[in-house]
């Protein structure tokens, strides 16, 4: 490689990484939700540059895929299906927590990067890998290694997608009503308890508190009305 | 053939979870019942394949060399499956009593158990940080899901919530981590970074930033303060037997994961040192977590809270353990593997008592609901107070064994300091432990309060029963599971 490529190689990646970054701010301080979602597909777009650097191109592709033509269409929906009055009243609480936490964890962040920057030996020196195969990040070079090498952790993926599948299903089943109570409520005798929703007080500072929304909705409407 | 039979507990966890998805889909609404103590026989059999594997004998099977280097199965493999299944089956016999008082009787939330624990096991066994972020999300997804199981519950969402956005902010941190140590040593398989950081001889600042970053996520996942802001909400919020689930089952996998990346990967002599290692890191975690728990809750008016509270005291007498690793790595891991089995069944046993005391509508949650129990329901008082016992130290039960072997390391090891702060604590938990005993026995309801009325549940009572026989029977004859513990131990050498 001549030096005019490792140039314009150094070039296209600070690009890609500024775009990178840029995206990212964009998307943590914008205030308009579809900004938000914008600033994410640059970063991911930036990403996916980054991997054709790397000679990822199934990576690359995946990413484009995956992220950007899934991830971030369902976002959009969900923004465009909440309507723009989605966005939630401006909440000026605990910001300079909030500001102060940012600052110091940008600065430890950055802090650590140069630290590795600076002190890590150069790794064309040191060599710790082994030269790249020649199809490396080809499609069929990844594939090959999914089911040979690494076939234990592909199929262990397996329980991770399941249980992430269930998961999703258990908690959006949530608002249903259970078996029990289905039957229960269609005996018209049986009347169903009322559901009372408590704030959620801090326990620390407000001992006896009631728990159980479930149980303890008349606990509290009586604490609610000797205050 | 072989290969199977090692790797038996997970699978049979696994295919198991995939059949009763089956049975719940094909099962007429209403008759769901059976669905519990399918998944209680379930994990029973991962116990007795685990069993089975232990007595055979791991060492001799040759097929252990295929799954190199991302699953290592080896008898400290072997006995955390044990372990991680006998929480399982305690929680899954909870919730078939919970869940259909509560009118949250869906299957999902056993299918969640058992896959949560496919992951718990993938944590024991594994030797590539692959692996670990597999079995760690795995697990971890299946704890938010079950935390938010009650969704209307707005308490259950918020705890669930901030557990999700936490679990995920540490879970990135830790393959930050990982990703360094893959930049410093071109390896990520445990072993391999193991090696790498033993000739590495002196700490580049990147591999110290990596190291830190990897303990941030894994005193995450076991609750070490200060990483343990999620702890007292997400269990708290959660049904009773997901809560047991995340303290008996998801904290076993997260010490498993925190024992084998520090001792395989930082398991080298400079790591293990005092002046340039995690010790002393790892100590000062260990009497903050002590302190700042065992106040914390003495303070609690809600005795789940105090519960989840006291689980976080826990957390940080097991890593006095892990420190002990410093000197003599096989007799910290062995205290630390027979406290986690005490743990289990004291923990499971104490949210079981608590559950068993309530029914729907008269849930017994703060102290004032348990006035009174000991004179009105005798056997629900007993059981609680036995579990108590068991979890403030006291003989002759299993967790005065617990307590004994962890600080005996230490004090082996020579940190005496870290032993005496270990014993004042356990000395301050005895109070608040205590303290629902004597409202259970020597307090009355307040006239017109609204008490608690223990619920009839075949399957509270079997798991009552259960762990009440293990506390008694660690608590008298603890030879034969030290003895397995150590030998489990004996994996990480000298």
């Amino acid at each position: 490689m001549n030096s005019t490529e490792l140039a314009l190689g150094q070039a296209y990646f600070w690009v890609c990484a500024a775009l990178a970054v840029g995206g990212a701010i964009s998307t943590v301080v914008a205030k308009n939700p579809i900004r938000s979602a914008m600033g994410l597909l640059m970063m991911i777009l930036a990403i996916a540059g980054i991997y054709l650097a790397l000679h990822a191109q199934f990576l690359a592709a995946i990413q484009l895929i995956v992220y950007a033509g899934a991830i971030v269409v369902l976002f959009i929906f969900v923004i465009m299906l909440l309507g723009p009055d989605a966005t939630p009243p401006h909440d000026k609480r605990g910001q300079v927590t909030r500001t102060a936490g940012a600052v110091v964890f940008g600065a430890a962040g950055i802090a650590a990067m140069s630290l590795i920057v600076r002190t890590a030996p150069p790794i064309a020196k040191h060599r710790l890998l082994a030269d790249a195969p020649t199809d490396f990040g080809s499609v069929e070079a990844f594939g090959r290694i999914l089911f040979t090498d690494a076939l234990v952790p592909f199929e262990l993926s397996s329980a991770l997608l399941m249980v992430a599948i269930i998961g999703a299903v258990a908690v959006a089943r949530g608002h249903h009503k259970s078996d029990a109570r289905r039957a229960r409520e269609a005996t018209p005798t049986a009347a169903a308890p009322a559901l009372g929703l408590t704030p959620s007080a801090d326990l620390l500072r407000q001992p006896g508190a009631a728990t159980n929304p479930l149980t303890s909705s008349a606990q509290t409407t009586e604490q609610g009305a000797s205050t | 053939m072989a290969l199977a039979f090692i790797l038996s507990p997970l699978l049979v966890i696994a295919a198991g979870g995939m059949l009763l998805m089956l049975a719940e889909a094909f099962a007429k609404p209403g008759r769901r019942g059976g669905l519990a103590l399918g998944a209680t026989m379930i994990f029973a059999a991962g116990f007795a394949f685990s069993i089975g594997v232990w007595m055979y004998g791991v060492e001799d099977v040759p097929e252990r060399a295929m799954l190199a280097p991302w699953l290592q199965i080896d008898r400290f493999t072997i006995f955390f499956d044990a372990v991680l299944c006998l929480g399982g089956a305690l929680a899954a016999l909870l919730a078939g009593g919970y869940l259909p008082e509560h009118e949250l009787e869906r299957g999902e939330f056993y299918v969640l158990l058992l896959f949560a624990t496919v992951g718990a096991m993938m944590l024991a066994a594994a030797g590539d940080v692959l692996i670990v972020f597999l079995g760690l999300e795995t697990m971890s997804i299946g704890a938010y899901a079950i935390t938010a199981f009650r969704r209307t519950s707005p308490r259950s969402a918020e705890g669930a919530l901030k557990y999700f956005l936490l679990g995920a902010f540490a879970a990135a941190l830790l393959l930050y981590g990982f990703a360094l140590l893959y930049g410093a040593t071109g390896h990520t398989d445990l072993a391999g970074i193991g090696e790498a950081v033993k000739k590495g001889g002196e700490k580049t600042p990147m591999m110290m930033i990596a190291l830190v970053l990897v303990l941030v996520g894994l005193l995450f996942k076991v609750s070490a303060v200060p990483f343990h802001m999620w702890t007292p909400d997400a269990y708290e919020g959660a049904p009773t037997p997901a809560t047991t689930y995340m303290a008996a089952v998801v904290k076993a996998g997260g010490f498993a994961m925190l024992l084998r990346v520090l001792l395989t990967c930082f398991g080298d002599k400079a790591s293990m040192s005092w002046a340039a290692g995690w010790p002393p890191a790892l100590a000062w975690i260990a009497v903050i977590t002590m302190t700042v728990a065992n106040l914390v809750a003495g303070q609690q008016e809600s005795v789940k809270r105090m519960l989840a509270y006291s689980s976080i005291a826990h957390a940080g007498y097991l890593l006095v353990g892990v420190v002990a690793c410093m000197h003599s790595p096989s007799q910290g891991v062995s205290s630390v593997l027979f406290y986690l089995l005490t743990y289990t069944v004291s923990t499971a046993g104490a949210f079981g008592a608590l559950i068993y005391c309530g029914s729907r509508g008269k849930e017994a949650v703060t102290y004032e609901d348990l006035a009174g129990i000991g004179r009105r329901h005798p056997p629900a008082a007993l059981a609680f107070s036995l579990f108590l016992i068991s979890l403030a130290g006291l003989p002759p039960t299993a967790g005065f064994f617990g307590k004994w072997f962890v600080f005996r390391a230490a004090i082996d090891s020579g940190f005496y300091a870290l032993t005496v702060v270990a014993f004042l604590n356990s000395v301050i938990g005895v109070y608040y432990y205590l303290r629902v005993m004597v409202f259970m026995y020597m307090r009355e309801p307040a006239a017109g309060a609204p008490v608690a009325t223990p619920m009839r549940s075949g399957y509270v009572t079997a798991a009552l029963l259960l762990s009440a026989i293990l506390v008694i029977l660690l608590g008298i004859v603890p030879n034969q599971s030290l003895d397995m513990a150590i030998k489990a131990a004996s994996v990480f050498g000298g």
